[in-house]
């Protein structure tokens, strides 16, 4: 082992081994270091129950960037995704005037649109008038993410320069459409989509996609936004190609780990990082836990900005207005996970398993009405977990059998609302966390009665859980609440969205970072080639100089 | 005055208080104006009614302390009877439990009182909070003088207006200007949480950021409407509370005779059904009900914006994609209000037998933040609050001239009510008028317990009535929601902010346009420079 790197990445998360990758490959002698066993954070797949896998956190992908893919050669390393199908919409009986009946829709657009008709032929015009309209504006916005958001207090007009671009590019969108694209970054999901559905379950289960990972309502302003968000992943491939990774998110990881490594990268787990090494303000390396320091030229943190500011950074080194701004910086988290081993299948009691499996081969969306899905919000508000939680269910046993023992299944349970801070009248998240997990299966009862008799082991994750063994500060799936005034040139603080920080030679790149979370990677390589870019200018000036 | 082959420079649609200073400014100007006013009475909600013998009182507006400075300056309306009072309490926000938050029109008594008041982290806070509002709103006041610029092929105007507002942005200097950047979209509830403490404090200056609104103060957005309050006439932290004496409709007589002695027309009892256009599909006049057409070269509505384009307009000439965007102009009105006539100034609990404090605006029910919240919630589900948020005045403390032809010591106190939605889910509003009113008075009990018995007379405008009535679609007192999607470049739709509707020669006046809606003037003012400019270069 080397005395010193030129570049440690602090965690072992996608964006880490992602930023790990693109520095070996630039040349640079890196160490990618992860707290835990297992490379992934946020996205691992673990042996909770015995014989059954889950992927504990992140469940699917779709917004992994296709150039980090190619690039890196993911596929060649391993990475082989498993297209999902469909999202299911269960309806209990009194669930509306079609109560006891369901919405299916499939990635086949005919039959999908078949499917709408019986529910209201003016949304099945409109949803292909939707779709339509949805990736256009995914097309325009797009750019966005590989763009390096401006420092709009820096008062130089070349700041700008990056958005003259795309200012041009909105000025030739038809007229509608940039009315549209306004819409979509100040409305809500629910407002925004009530313009072309009236099919209320239909318009519940698409806004729900608006809402995952925040803490805001489908009426509230900014999830249109979000919206178009996960609309991001479905333009590369097919129209919603959403997808699994084989063996589970973990599967990510470890494909991603291996290209890192076959660029040159080192990897090491148990390796929690406990403070950042600094001299004269310029970070100089990491001490690990045990006490171990390391050097590097450079480090790149891909922990969540808190953790990174207000943990590792020694107190004092950091500007007073800057450690406000980083505690001002809104986390939030609003979900939770339940993982169940289940010894046979669901059977939702709108449409009975005897004749084919086909609807729970996609997401099945627990989200019957736009009451049902505001209400659920309305406990989070007040510090409760939902009384009757959105929960995106994902039974990944049925397209990767090798997860769980023969005949058996998985079943991934995504949950909002669970609120970081709850009531203090409710006690902590450790003296809840059952009862989390029975609102939960009570929840999927009322779709799906058999599903308790069906569990054979349970894994509940609330946001202090997903704190604790992720490290994502308040358990914030995206390292920070995608919320309006934190994205692009405020994302994390204004004036430092560009990965730099104001200590020199320490980088961010998580999803703390401009363009945010998801499984999408961009941040990890984003930050990555800026820092090949400063160091090549470094090098540059110092041949000026010769 | 030009009144060319029978035809007015400009008619505008609408007597209310945006219509007429659109008014007056154009035949300040020199153009010959007709005011078209569908109903007998001048002003729109900005007006002053008799709810008992001898007893005047506004009815859906309040107070006028938004009005910009600029348009009673030029129009000069002190002269047309305008006489403006500013107490020097500008809110009381009592709890049930006796407790109370005040602010002052003086920032230091303001400090003062929330010191006493045991508050003294947030004493120490509100100057710094207060400079902050003002800072920012300053700078939503310039953007609100700005007719937005003309994106789609900007021209040297254009180019010199950005310069200016970017001179403004610059101005807040750094750390100012990073922060309203940061603070536009957020929620109000966050905003005010960045710098104050106390959860009933919190809530009396948030409220702003969600009134005349269906938004909650957790909205995304809300403290934009928050600065749109503080703007213009450095209302801080605090807001403005001013009062017309004679009440709100004293500002519109103004106003009215402000365009009369510059030679305007006004017509009442004249409802305008259409818009008519020629051949080249231009604006050339308008057909009242009566079916009595009149041409002007402008038209200039001073309605709301999806009236203007879905009502008055032909649906061929406006075309199926424009039809849709108009159509989904969100106008969720959630306002009521409730006029009480009272034989007795009512005890507040909180006031402590000080009527000084009961002369601004009276805050009740945002005990906190979530008392907000919670209000608004029941508003999502088509109900009204169990608990709804009242912001009251007693104006006849502040102008005796409102009660004196009724008996010695009464009073008048008027309550905007929110949230109230138009649409219920199960009950329509004809049926539920005394239920509200009863709910309002209940509201005040707690925190002036033996209002009730007090009550000689009372009066409810539901949101059905601010639609049928007052013409506002969707019962919206705003004419368009002030939410982030119609603001300044998108208000009320994205490529038509600039007064100038798609139909030519049709323009928008009232507070569906930029900067919205309040009783400020604003939208009036800035229209008239418009069409004033078109009017000349034809």
């Amino acid at each position: 082992m080397p005395a010193r790197y030129d570049a440690v990445v602090i965690g072992g998360g996608h964006n880490g081994l992602i930023a790990g990758a693109y520095l070996a490959r630039g040349g640079l002698r890196t160490l990618i270091l992860e707290r835990r066993h297992v490379l992934g954070g946020a996205a691992v797949t673990e042996e909770i129950v015995r014989g059954f896998r889950f992927s504990v956190a992140s469940y699917v992908v779709s917004l992994l960037r296709p150039e980090i893919i190619r690039e890196l050669d993911l596929p060649g390393h391993g990475l082989h995704i498993l297209p999902l199908d469909g999202t299911f919409t269960p309806l209990r009986k009194g669930d509306g005037p079609k109560g006891g009946d369901y919405l299916w829709r499939v990635n086949d657009h005919p039959r999908t649109v078949r499917e709408l008709r019986r529910w209201s032929l003016r949304d099945a015009d409109a949803y292909e008038e939707y779709g339509l309209l949805m990736v256009e504006m995914a097309k325009f916005i797009k750019p966005i993410l590989g763009l390096l958001p401006p420092d709009p207090t820096g008062w130089d007009p070349r700041e700008f320069l990056p958005l003259a671009g795309l200012v041009r590019d909105f000025q030739r969108l038809p007229a509608r459409e940039q009315a549209v694209f306004v819409q979509l970054m100040t409305m809500s999901s629910a407002d925004f989509l009530d313009q072309w559905f009236e099919t209320d379950p239909l318009k519940a289960t698409m806004a729900a996609s608006g809402i995952i990972g925040t803490y805001l309502g489908i009426r509230s302003p900014g999830t249109a936004y979000v919206l178009l968000h996960h609309y991001m992943g479905e333009i590369d491939g097919a129209f919603r190609a959403w997808g699994i990774p084989k063996g589970g998110t973990g599967g990510i990881s470890e494909a991603i780990g291996r290209a890192a490594r076959a660029q040159g990268a080192e990897i090491r787990t148990e390796a929690p990082v406990a403070r950042l090494l600094t001299r004269d303000g310029r970070a100089t390396g990491v001490a690990l836990a045990d006490g171990e320091e390391i050097e590097a030229d450079t480090v790149v943190s891909t922990a969540d900005a808190k953790v990174t500011f207000l943990d590792l950074v020694e107190p004092g080194l950091l500007d007073p207005s800057f450690e406000a701004e980083i505690r001002r910086f809104k986390f939030r988290g609003s979900s939770g996970k339940v993982n169940l081993a289940l010894e046979h299948l669901p059977e939702f009691t709108c449409l009975p398993n005897a004749e084919d499996l086909e609807h729970l081969r996609g997401a099945i969306s627990l989200s019957p009405s736009t009451d049902d899905m505001e209400r659920a919000y309305d406990d989070a508000k007040y510090g409760r977990w939902s009384a009757k939680p959105y929960v995106d269910i994902i039974i990944p046993t049925l397209v990767d059998p090798a997860m769980a023992p023969p005949g058996k299944h998985v079943m991934s349970c995504f949950v909002q609302y669970a609120p970081y801070h709850l009531d203090p009248s409710l006690g902590s998240w450790d003296d809840n966390r059952e009862a989390f997990g029975d609102t939960v299966v009570d929840r999927i009862a009322e779709f799906a009665p058999n599903i308790r008799e069906a569990i054979v082991g349970r894994q509940v994750l609330t946001p202090l859980d997903i704190e604790r063994t992720i490290g994502l500060t308040e358990g914030n799936i995206f390292q920070g609440e995608l919320s309006l005034e934190q994205l692009f040139f405020n994302r994390p603080v204004p004036g430092y969205a560009r990965f730099r920080t104001p200590i020199r030679d320490l980088w961010l790149a998580g999803s703390s970072t401009h363009p945010g979370g998801g499984i999408m990677g961009a941040n990890g390589r984003l930050a990555a080639l800026e820092v090949l870019r400063a160091k090549r200018g470094a090098l540059a000036a110092v041949g000026a100089g010769r | 005055m030009t009144v060319v082959g029978g035809a007015y420079d400009a008619v505008v649609v609408g007597g209310g208080h945006n219509g007429l200073t659109c008014a007056a400014y154009l035949a300040k100007a020199g153009f010959g104006v007709l005011v078209l006013e569908r109903r007998e009475r001048l002003g729109g909600i900005a007006e002053t009614v008799e709810i008992a013998p001898g007893v005047r009182s506004p009815s859906i507006a309040q107070t006028v302390g938004r009005l910009r400075p600029s348009v009673a300056r030029d129009l000069d309306l002190r002269s047309h009877g305008l006489s403006l009072v500013a107490p020097a309490v500008r809110v009381f926000a009592p709890a049930a439990d006796g407790s109370a938050v005040v602010l002052w029109a003086d920032l230091e008594r303001t400090v003062e009182e929330l010191r006493r008041r045991g508050l003294a982290v947030d004493a120490a806070a509100y100057p710094r909070f207060d400079r902050l509002v003002r800072s920012l709103g300053g700078f939503i006041a310039e953007l609100g003088e700005t007719t937005p610029p003309d994106i789609a092929s900007p021209g040297l105007e254009d180019a010199l207006r950005g310069l200016a507002l970017g001179r403004a942005y610059r101005g807040l200097g750094r750390s100012d200007a990073r922060t309203i950047l940061r603070v536009l979209a957020m929620a109000v509830a966050d905003f005010v949480a960045e710098s104050l403490q106390s959860d009933a404090l919190r809530a009396a200056v948030a409220w702003r950021g969600v009134r005349n609104t269906s938004l909650g103060p957790w909205s995304a957005g809300t403290t934009l409407n928050l600065l749109q309050d503080a703007a213009g006439n450095d209302g801080g932290a605090a807001g403005e509370t001013v009062f017309a004496r004679g009440g709100p409709g004293a500002l519109t007589q103004a106003l009215a005779s402000a365009a009369r002695s510059f030679g305007a027309e006004i017509r009442t009892g004249a409802e305008v059904v259409e818009v008519v256009t020629n051949a080249a599909g231009q604006a050339t006049g308008v057909r009242l009900a009566s079916g009595e057409e009149i041409g002007g070269r402008a038209i200039v509505a001073a309605v709301d914006p999806k009236q203007t384009l879905l009502r008055f307009v032909d649906p061929v000439a406006l075309g199926p994609t424009l039809r849709w965007r108009a159509g989904n102009i969100r106008q969720p009105g959630t306002v009521a209000t409730v006029s009480l006539a009272l034989s007795a100034l009512p005890a507040f609990t909180a006031a402590d037998g000080d009527e000084r404090v009961l002369r601004g605006r009276i805050l009740v029910g945002a005990d906190g933040v979530d008392a907000l919240e919670r209000a608004f919630d029941a508003a999502k589900y088509g109900r009204i609050s169990d608990r709804p948020v009242v912001e009251a005045t007693v104006s006849s403390l502040i102008d005796r001239s409102l009660v004196d032809g009724a008996a010695d010591g009464t009073h008048v106190l008027h309550a905007h009510v929110q949230w109230t939605p138009r649409k219920l889910r199960d009950a329509d509003w004809d049926g539920c008028r005394d239920e509200l009113g009863d709910r309002v008075v209940a509201a005040l009990e707690r925190i002036a317990p033996g209002i009730g018995a007090l009550v000689t007379a009372r009066r409810v405008w539901t949101p059905l009535d601010l639609e049928r009535d007052y013409g506002l679609t969707g019962g919206h007192p705003w004419h368009a929601e002030p939410a982030l999607e119609s603001f300044f470049l998108w208000r009320p739709m994205l490529g038509y902010a600039r007064y100038r509707m798609p139909i030519d020669r049709l323009y928008l006046a009232g507070s569906g346009a930029h900067p919205g809606g309040g009783v400020t003037g604003g939208p009036g003012q800035n229209a008239a420079r418009e069409i004033a400019r078109d009017l000349h270069r034809r």
